[in-house]
């Protein structure tokens, strides 16, 4: 049996629990919460989290993707904070460590060399490399005011 | 040597023994150092076998020692117990040299003459000798290295049994501190007061390091070698009393790390270690004072760098010699991060004279007062290998606060071919260049400091007229260039750069602005290295812009060498009043850019002129002109 | 017992054995810096993190990477001194690495535009400034594939025995840590070149696109504990395939 989680055939059970306490909504990041139904693909949340990260807004750095799941419907898809993150496992210099005000696994550019492995490793395909900065890009809730959230025009992500 | 000494009054009995012992009627000491290059070991092989073939081995005995120290007129050679001193000897003058020695009558032709033609028969009334003060370098021409013997009869040791037996660690700590003996690798840094530091250093195990720093990478420099190769129980013996001093009782160990390119040391030094094993001067429980020690010898990384203390420690580790910061000193965290007090070679071998002889009798020697303060003066004697254009280069050993006048002229004779003074540099190749004004300077660690040198481990080059200021600068950076270890960037690159734009200058291309930017880079490369090879490397350009100045402007407002070295910015030419049309010039100039008629005057042409200079060394008439 | 201390008048506290730069950063102070990163060993080789650190009387300029922190140090970030010697350092890098973007923006804000020094005559990896983070990066990664070679004006980074390492997996740490981006790295759809050695690519099961280099994925399962088919399929298509489990689970 397969082990990856993001493999189609995989029961959704699957996915990893988080905080130990059951899914309040889909793909719930702990406090960062992700509502698909509410979302009209507007990507507002990408441009706010490309500005949060970059001067110059690029959408390659936005840490929130939309993706189309059939007519006039869209899912969100970002970091999940998972508990036992495998891009924590995998990161040979210790440079992803979770922040403990915000539950947010936070990337350390100090300690970073760019082996690429945690990308490689996320289950959910969250964590991508920025070509040009050979770094990694990962969510980090913003330090806790996350941009998406803030910026959404429809309610389709709660920060509670 | 029988069995190993269980304690110190069997060593001083066995002393006693020797130096009661009937010795032969006469020692004949051949200088094997650097000598060699004379053919100074045919020299020995030639004695041996003659004494072996007249059968005379019962009266006359025949040593290879260390250098001597006069090796301008090597090789050496010194009758005992005349102490006839002999130069320039040769392979058919051995009979003679026997002969002399058995009748107990001088060979006046191979003694040395002045230049007035007075001649001495002594090797301590030689004028070359008369003016130094030999402690270190005494028994130089007088003890075979390779026989502990030798060393033990001469009084070796004894400072070891007395400082194990009637001297506690923290007693031989306080007088080393107490005779001002600052380290002579370099920085002059009290010995004694690393060696508390490092005995109140921290180790888990006990494990001390007790290193000896044997690297002397710098060119021309051979003190250090001579130290081994003519001394090398002195070293050991210094070493001894360092483990007892910082590292009793615990597990002190010794280290000594020595230049790959010094040979005959590595295998003096091994022999004496074996002897010193054997007399149970090394191992458990020495002289039954509780003491347990040994040393290893390690061979170089072949880099200058790696005579730098960190460096030195990560090549004994096995790592590339590189220099670390070192915010926490060596004494705390050294070799293998333990504890590790390092000392340079002429550093160690001061150890025993001091225990022998008392601080009282040191602290005579010197400049300054180091009462209440080790830094307050500079005691004893320090050994230079002084080269360059003095009459007389060889090793001399002067106390400290001799003026440099003293070593160039009285000791050194003074400048060779009639030529003027220049400059003269002291510390190695990142040493500074003094002018004629600093001649009356006392050579101490803190003066040559103020005057923009160093005392360094000893090096001095003296420089004549004809010496361009700018060149040598050129020359020291160009040389420290190459041995940064390139880790820093301003130490490597600083000195790329440094070395170009001094390039430019030589070359006629540079300008005042050139100056200026060389002197706000030397800031650079001085403030912002990691460590002294960076920090000190901008010492020759910086005292020569300091001293000499005028010679670097003549280089860039007038596109002129002063001292006419600089190629791209004189020419040769023939003066016509002069030239007789010999045709030796233009026969013997490599470009054939030399014409003219037989008898009548030469010219030469210009464009194919490589500035060789070989027409003005062969020209009889003094015709040939450079400007 | 932590370490206290101040950086420009501002007290802070540190780990014993911390490093200087790591705890002024910590705390928000910017100091630049080319050649350091925390998780690898620092050496001091840009110098341009220069501070001024004073202890007791005592007062020096000394890089802080690789300044171990001590008590009641007083550290300064700035001054006009420390600037002159950081900007002519800038200036001597930017002569080695005339392309490079961070090199010049750097320079360019201690004043610093066209180096009065020319191009760098022994420089066999242009743009490199032997900040070596390169080969400790890939040394901390347990490769040991690269190397420094030689000393002084000759030193250059290089493989070790001067040929490609069996140990290299072709992670591209190396090319991600350089400063100047000068390591030359290609990749293909199905290969990876680096350091004169080409790496087979994982393809992607789901698209065909190179996900990690068969050395890489090796070295990271028989290291890091996650299962093989982690590594099967790419960060694209896995996070399709989130988002196509998102959606079934909400309509
Ligand atoms: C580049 C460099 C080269 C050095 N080379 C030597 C050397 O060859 N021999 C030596 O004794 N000290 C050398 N030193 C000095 C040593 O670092 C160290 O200070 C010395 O060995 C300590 O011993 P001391 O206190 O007895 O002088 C060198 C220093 C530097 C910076
Ligand atoms: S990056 Fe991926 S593995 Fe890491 S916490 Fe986020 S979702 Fe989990
Ligand atoms: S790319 Fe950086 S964060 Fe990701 S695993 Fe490698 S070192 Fe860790
Ligand atoms: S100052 Fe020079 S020799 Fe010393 S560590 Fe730096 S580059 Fe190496
Ligand atoms: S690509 Fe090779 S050389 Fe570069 S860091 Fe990875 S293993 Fe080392
Ligand atoms: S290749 Fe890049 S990372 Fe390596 S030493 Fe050169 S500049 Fe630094
Ligand atoms: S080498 Fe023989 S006297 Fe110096
Ligand atoms: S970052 Fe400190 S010297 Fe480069």
């Amino acid at each position: 049996m397969s082990a990856n989680p993001a493999s189609k055939s995989q029961p959704v059970s699957a996915l990893p629990p988080l905080s130990g306490k059951p899914m309040r909504q889909v793909g719930s990041t702990g406090p960062l919460v992700l509502l698909p139904n509410r979302c009209t693909g507007c990507r507002t949340c990408e441009l706010a989290c490309a500005f949060a990260h970059s001067e110059d807004g690029n959408l390659g750095l936005s840490r929130i993707r939309i993706h189309p799941a059939g007519p006039d419907r869209y899912v969100q898809v970002t970091c999940l904070q998972c508990v036992n993150a495998a891009c924590v496992q995998v990161c040979p210099t210790q440079a992803l460590v979770r922040n403990a005000d915000t539950g947010a696994i936070c990337h350390d550019e100090n300690r970073c060399v760019g082996c690429g492995l945690c990308e490689t490793a996320c289950p959910f395909g969250h964590m991508h490399f920025a070509v040009e900065m050979r770094k990694p890009v990962k969510c980090d809730l913003c330090g806790g005011r996350p941009a998406c959230a803030m910026f959404c025009p429809h309610e389709a992500l709660e920060w509670r | 040597m029988t069995s190993p000494f269980k304690n110190a009054a069997e060593l001083e009995k066995h002393q006693k023994q020797l130096q009661g012992q009937k010795q032969l009627p006469s020692t004949i000491a051949v200088c094997t150092s650097g000598c060699v290059a004379y053919g100074a070991n045919r020299l020995v092989d030639a004695f041996t076998k003659a004494v072996k073939s007249r059968k005379i081995g019962d009266q006359v005995r025949i040593i290879a020692t260390g250098c001597q120290g006069f090796c301008e007129r090597g090789p050496l050679v010194v009758v005992h117990p005349q102490e006839w001193f002999y130069e320039k000897v040769d392979g058919k003058d051995i009979n003679d040299i026997l002969d002399s020695a058995l009748k107990g009558k001088v060979l006046k032709r191979l003694l040395h003459k002045d230049a007035k033609g007075k001649t001495y028969q002594k090797e301590s009334e030689v004028p070359f000798y008369r003016n130094q003060k030999r402690l270190l370098l005494a028994q130089n021409s007088r003890i075979d290295p390779c026989s502990i013997d030798d060393y033990l009869r001469a009084g070796g040791y004894a400072a070891l049994a007395k400082a194990l037996t009637k001297m506690a660690p923290e007693e031989v700590i306080e007088q080393i501190t107490a005779s001002g003996l600052r380290g002579r690798g370099g920085g002059g840094f009290p010995a004694g007061v690393k060696w508390k530091s490092c005995r109140a250093a921290a180790s888990k195990n006990g494990v001390r390091y007790i290193i000896c720093n044997a690297d002397e990478g710098d060119p021309g420099a051979f003190m250090d070698r001579a130290l081994i190769e003519g001394n090398p129980h002195s070293v050991i013996e210094g070493m001894i009393i360092g483990a007892w001093a910082v590292g009793h009782p615990g597990k002190p160990q010794g280290f000594v790390y020595i230049r790959n390119e010094y040979p005959l040391a590595v295998e003096r030094l091994g022999i004496a270690l074996e002897q010193a094993r054997a007399a149970g001067l090394l191992g458990k429980n020495i002289l039954g004072s509780g003491l347990n020690f040994d040393i290893q010898v390690n061979r170089g990384g072949g880099a200058f760098v790696c005579g730098e203390s960190t460096a030195l420690m990560a090549s004994i580790e096995g790592d590339v010699g590189r220099p670390r910061a070192k915010h926490i000193h060596t004494v705390e965290v050294g070799l293998n991060g333990k504890p590790s007090n390092l000392n340079n070679v002429e550093t160690w071998a001061n150890v025993p004279l001091i225990i022998d002889h008392g601080v009282k009798w040191f602290t005579k020697i010197g400049t300054g007062d180091v009462s209440d303060n080790p830094w307050g003066g500079s005691k004893g004697t320090k050994i230079f290998a002084l080269v360059g254009k003095v009459k007389n280069t060889g090793l001399v050993e002067v106390p400290m606060g001799a003026t440099l006048r003293e070593i160039i002229y009285d000791i050194g004779g003074g400048i060779r071919d009639g030529k003027k003074f220049k400059a003269v540099q002291t510390g190695g190749p990142s040493g500074g260049c003094l002018p004629e004004s600093k001649l009356d300077v006392p050579v101490d660690f803190d003066t040559l400091v103020q005057e923009g040198s160093m005392m360094g481990s000893g090096g001095m080059i003296v420089m004549d007229e004809d010496t361009c200021m700018v060149d040598v600068a050129k020359y020291f950076v160009g040389f420290l260039k190459f041995e940064s270890c390139g880790n820093c960037t301003s130490c490597r690159d600083g000195l790329i750069r440094l070395h170009e734009l001094l390039e430019d200058i030589t070359t006629g291309r540079g300008s005042e602005a050139t100056i200026q930017l060389i002197e706000d880079l030397a800031e650079t490369v001085r403030a912002s290295s990691l460590c002294a090879l960076g920090t000190s490397a901008v010492n020759p350009l910086q005292s020569t812009l300091r001293y000499f100045r005028d010679e670097y402007l003549a280089h860039v407002q007038d596109q002129r060498c002063p001292a006419k070295v600089c190629k791209e910015l004189i020419t040769f030419t023939i003066d016509a009043k002069k030239c007789n049309g010999c045709t030796l010039c233009a026969k013997r100039c490599p470009q054939d850019t030399i014409e003219g008629k037989k008898k009548k005057p030469y010219t030469i042409i210009q464009d194919n002129c490589i500035k060789c200079g070989i027409c003005m060394d062969v020209c009889q008439q003094d015709a040939v002109i450079v400007q | 017992m932590p370490i206290r201390f101040k950086i420009n008048d501002v007290a802070v506290e540190a780990k014993p054995g911390e490093g200087l730069l790591d705890v002024a950063r910590r705390n928000g102070f910017s100091i630049p810096s080319l050649c350091h990163l925390e998780s690898v060993p620092a050496i001091g080789a840009c110098r341009i993190c220069l501070v001024e650190v004073r202890r007791g009387r005592r007062s020096k300029l000394t890089t802080s990477c690789n300044y171990e922190v001590l008590d009641g140090i007083e550290v300064s970030t700035d001054s006009p001194e420390i600037r002159r010697h950081r900007a002519m350092n800038l200036e001597l890098l930017l002569a080695r690495a005339p392309s490079s973007e961070a090199i010049r923006k750097l320079a360019a804000q201690y004043g610093v535009s066209q180096p009065r020094f020319g191009p760098i005559k022994y420089n066999p990896l242009p743009n490199c400034i032997l900040c070596e983070l390169c080969v400790r990066a890939c040394t901390e990664l347990g490769h040991h594939a690269l190397t420094t070679v030689g000393r002084g004006d000759r030193k250059r980074i290089g493989l070790p025995f001067n040929k490609p390492a069996d140990t290299c997996v072709g992670c591209g740490a190396c090319a991600s840590v350089c400063p100047t981006h000068c390591i030359p790295m290609t990749d293909t759809l199905t290969k990876r070149a680096i350091w004169g050695q080409k790496h087979d690519f994982v393809r992607c099961s789901e698209c065909g696109a190179p996900v990690i280099t068969k050395k890489h994925r090796d070295h990271a399962i028989a290291t890091k504990g996650l299962p093989e088919d982690y590594y099967d399929v790419c960060q694209s298509c896995k996070q399709i395939a989130t988002s196509q489990r998102f959606a079934a689970i909400v309509w």
